[in-house]
């Protein structure tokens, strides 16, 4: 399990790229600052456009960016990625524990062991209850949200008549509810041993422990929401200031490199500055005006060349395929017509929106499913969409759009003349890019004759569109695995039970097989065989055409002259920060 | 004058008060429900109750509004069991996009804010009124073509531009003034800093304003020269001097101050443009993108606090009407 090549969730919704198209990669370049001896000291600066990261948190942090970034210098989990560069960087190695977790009883049990001598930044010690108390807050959706919720489905403990968790987080559950959760996650009378008891077996649950979701929090710091505006830090670093301008950590005095394995911080600062002009920040790249800075959000599509075709550039730039599969999920009630789904898929003019996006090197690749080629062991083109597949056609194949239409006409005339004379409505986020995108994806679409609406999202987007009573007819989405199993993804986008299905397809006739198949690629804890069956499934859910698959995407990075150490963290999809060193 | 400023403070709060029931009416009544924005991907039914109750808003519309008012005055407690916080007095209500009391937010961004619009007041005064006074002293001689060719330019100029240009090539390019990253310093803290870290927004909002105080200045000088009592004075042998500074500029200085009383209020309520371009955290900033996130808190706070400024502004301009301005006389 270890050499399993891990990623991490997160939902992207950008309503351009998630209109743009689908990718495919894998490729994109590895580059390395000319390594020399690693230098201690500097401040280590990153120069970001959004105001803020979305959340310090341990327990809401979701983006792989935002882990990557936290996990690297200030909050440490049960068990950690070895932040290498390679393959090897997907390995899982113990941070707070001892070992990568310890399963027995058929992986429904799961044991961790803490290490000596780890320290909150208070200088109180890390103990057991520490951690059972951190895990226990995500259960309190109604504070603690945003993070990854599978605790509260994985974790045995009772459920009520709706199917929720009987408990519902330490801020006010009843004493029942608490001592079952307590009996889930349990510490040994030693404090040094926590165990988890889940209500199914799950073999890889220790790669859920690289997330913050199960990290320890001192009761008495909780401050529910209010936490995530200062967490108590457990890394080499602590925060000094969080502000409207700017993310400060400095060293943690209570942090012992004897205790930390897998970190070796190198600045004696770390800096984000936020709300930057996206065109500034790229101008100081340009000129080098803080050669120990790095572009945190990645260069202006306008900017790339500039980056990526000047050799002064080559050891200060960096291009890989990143973890997400963009896609438009079609709402299956809404749309419950095979063939009208189908033919939106083949009269769609991918070739002209990744050309608008970047093109191939710098937006991705088209699309083969919504498995990203990045999760290795699961991936396979489909072979029903995308690249490899007999009727793609990067421009869009009108004629077997016109045909699939035709089929609709008397097969499902409500949807026909849904298609074609109410028009088809499609949730986008807000976006600059949508003056261009629209009149793109209207012609395209308008090829097949298929009228399309739009219904432009300015605010909480997930939260429209994950509502089954405001979600429109497709919505623009994208995913990246959490980990480098596609039960991270199959089951989270299809399955009745997942938490981010849009297609709402439970209904579909061809769902219930689809399910079952599922179950059992859960249950199956051959590997191999488990990823023929993830492999197997992406294909039946593009048959089923239950999300029109976009791009796998690609991702920028760009720093300054002074920074050295960089290298992509696979895993996690993003540079390791805190890998990275400044030479003077 | 006391009796004036009471009558008008009176008047002032009561404006206030049907300023903040109109626009707490309106972010009420629009179409989405402010519970569901507060939760993330699992939103689930329970999820958004859950931050109803604790948010108030299953509340009636008149009970919410009852609750902010008195928040302000006895400050305000969301939730309950141990994840209860409080904002306390004056509390405008609580950002869940930011996990802060609103008023908390608004004593970061206002002394920014307050900062950015004084020194560029100051600057724009002095370049303004000082060109408008060459230009009208020279009239259509080069001191005044001059003054209309960066009168052209300033106008035409949007401020985004004026404001990238200045960063790019002044601070980033030339390294003339350094980039100034690393957040707000008071001027009694670091006046170097401080000055380092307005000067280029300063110039930026001065060059907008400056334009227009130079056509206004000018325009209003030369038609006052043209008055009567400025020919009487002069044919009652007065210095040019004492004519032009005393009888001329002063009656000039009273609509400039009425202008630059709102144009002062109006950046308060946020130089969003200059904020956003050199990432200065002010009002503006704060405003804008709370509209963007519908962090309804947050907007009805600023929004109320904007028309404050503009009534309080007003009010001062009044009084310093009846100083400049002997003629005219408080009742």
């Amino acid at each position: 399990m270890s050499s399993r090549f891990a990623l991490r969730r997160t939902v992207v919704v950008a309503s351009a790229s998630a209109l743009l198209l689908g990718t495919v990669l894998v490729s994109g370049s590895n580059v390395a600052t000319a390594a020399t001896t690693p230098k201690t000291g500097g401040i280590l600066t990153f120069l970001e456009h959004e105001p803020r990261l979305d959340h310090l948190d341990p327990a809401r942090i979701y983006t792989g960016r935002d882990l990557a970034f936290m996990n690297s210098f200030h909050t440490r989990t049960l068990v950690a990625y070895n932040p290498v560069p390679g393959a090897a960087g997907a390995n899982l190695v113990p941070d707070l524990a001892t070992n990568t977790g310890v399963p027995s009883n058929s992986a429904k049990t799961w044991k961790f062991t803490l290490r000596p001598g780890t320290k909150f930044e208070d200088g109180a010690p890390i103990t057991c209850k520490d951690v059972q108390y951190g895990s226990s807050r995500v259960f309190a959706q109604d504070v603690i949200n945003n993070g990854p919720t599978y605790m509260l489905s994985w974790l045995d403990i009772p459920k009520d008549k709706d199917g929720n968790s009987i408990y519902v987080g330490p801020y006010k559950s009843t004493p029942e509810a608490q001592a079952a959760y307590e009996k889930a996650v349990s510490c040994s009378k030693d404090n040094r041993t926590i165990t988890f008891q889940l209500n199914k077996s799950i073999a890889d649950f220790n790669y859920l422990a690289t997330y913050g979701v199960i990290s320890p929090v001192q009761k008495k710091k909780d401050t529910g929401d209010k936490y995530d505006l200062n967490p108590q830090a457990t890394g080499p670093y602590k925060i000094v200031e969080n502000s409207k301008t700017q993310l400060r950590m400095v060293r943690n005095s209570n942090w012992s490199k004897a205790s930390d394995p897998v970190r070796t911080p190198y600045p004696d600062e770390v800096i984000i500055q936020f709300g930057l002009d996206e065109e500034v920040i790229d101008q100081i790249m340009l000129e080098d005006t803080i050669p120990t800075a790095m572009n945190f959000g990645g260069p202006l599509p306008t900017n790339k060349d500039k980056f990526f075709t000047d050799s002064k550039f080559q050891k200060r730039r960096m291009n890989n395929s990143d973890p997400y599969a963009i896609y438009i999920a079609f709402n299956v009630k809404a749309m419950p017509c095979l063939e009208i789904r189908q033919a939106m898929y083949y009269s769609r003019n991918a070739k002209a929106l990744l050309d608008y996006a970047g093109g191939p090197t710098y937006a991705g690749s088209y699309a083969t499913g919504v498995i990203s080629p990045l999760v290795a062991a699961d991936y396979a083109p489909t072979k029903v969409v995308g690249p490899g597949s007999p009727d793609f056609m990067p421009e869009g194949n009108v004629t077997k759009a016109k045909a699939l239409m035709e089929t609709a006409k008397t097969k499902c005339p409500a949807d026909y003349k849904k298609a074609t004379e109410d028009g088809i409505t499609l949730d986008v986020r807000q976006s600059v890019t949508l003056n261009d995108t629209i009149p793109i994806n209207e012609a395209a679409y308008g090829r097949a004759g298929i009228k399309v609406k739009w219904n432009i999202i300015s605010s909480g987007y997930y939260s429209t569109v994950m509502n089954p009573e405001k979600q429109k007819d497709m919505s623009a989405s994208g995913w990246g695995a959490d980990w480098a199993n596609a039960s991270t993804v199959i089951p989270e986008l299809f399955a009745s039970f997942g938490g981010f299905n849009l297609s709402q397809n439970s209904a579909d006739p061809a769902y219930k097989a689809f399910e079952d198949k599922v179950n059992l690629a859960m249950k199956t804890t051959d590997r191999k065989k488990q990823a023929a069956i993830w492999k197997e499934l992406d294909a039946y859910a593009m048959k089923q055409m239950w999300v029109l698959p976009t791009t796998f995407g690609k991702a920028q990075e760009i720093w300054g002259s002074q920074i050295s150490g960089v290298f992509f963290w696979v895993p996690q999809g993003n540079p390791a920060y805190g890998k990275m060193w400044i030479n003077n | 004058m006391l009796k004036f400023i009471g009558r008008r403070a009176a008047f002032a709060a009561m404006t206030i008060l049907i300023v903040s029931a109109v626009v707490f009416g309106i972010f009420s009544f629009l179409p989405f429900d402010p519970a569901s924005l507060t939760c993330g991907q699992r939103c689930t039914d329970q999820i958004v109750e859950a931050n109803r109750v604790r948010l108030g808003f299953d509340k009636p519309i008149y009970e919410q509004y009852w609750l902010f008012l008195s928040g302000i005055f006895a400050g305000r407690t969301y939730g309950a069991g141990s994840a209860a916080f409080t904002c306390p007095a004056p509390s405008f209500g609580y950002s869940f996009n930011e996990n802060a009391c609103v008023t908390d937010m608004i004593r970061e961004a206002l002394p920014i804010t307050i900062s950015l619009a004084i020194g560029a007041l100051i600057l724009w005064l002095m370049v303004g009124i000082g060109l408008g006074i060459i230009a009208a002293k020279f009239k259509n001689r080069w001191p005044d073509t001059s003054s209309s060719v960066f009168v052209l330019l300033a106008t035409s100029l949007p401020t985004f531009v004026t404001g990238l240009a200045l960063l790019i090539w002044v601070s980033i390019k030339w390294k003339l003034v350094p980039l100034s990253l690393t957040g707000y310093t008071s001027l009694i803290d670091n006046p170097y800093k401080f000055m380092q870290y307005f000067i280029l927004p300063w110039i930026t909002l001065a060059i907008a304003y400056a334009a227009i105080y130079t056509r206004f200045t000018r325009a209003a000088l030369l038609e006052t020269l043209g008055e009567d009592y400025i020919r009487t004075a002069r044919a009652k042998g007065v210095g040019e001097r004492v004519v032009f500074f005393k009888h001329t500029l002063r009656a000039v200085l009273a609509p400039l101050v009425t202008l630059a009383g709102l144009d002062f209020a109006g950046l308060i309520g946020g130089a969003i443009i200059t904020e956003t371009i050199f990432n200065l955290p002010g009002l503006g900033r704060l405003t804008l993108r709370s509209v963007y996130e519908f962090d309804l808190a947050v907007v009805l706070a600023t929004t109320i606090l904007a028309a404050v400024v503009v009534i309080v502004m007003n009010l001062i301009v009044d009084m310093l009407y009846a100083v400049l301005d002997p003629r005219v006389r408080i009742v």
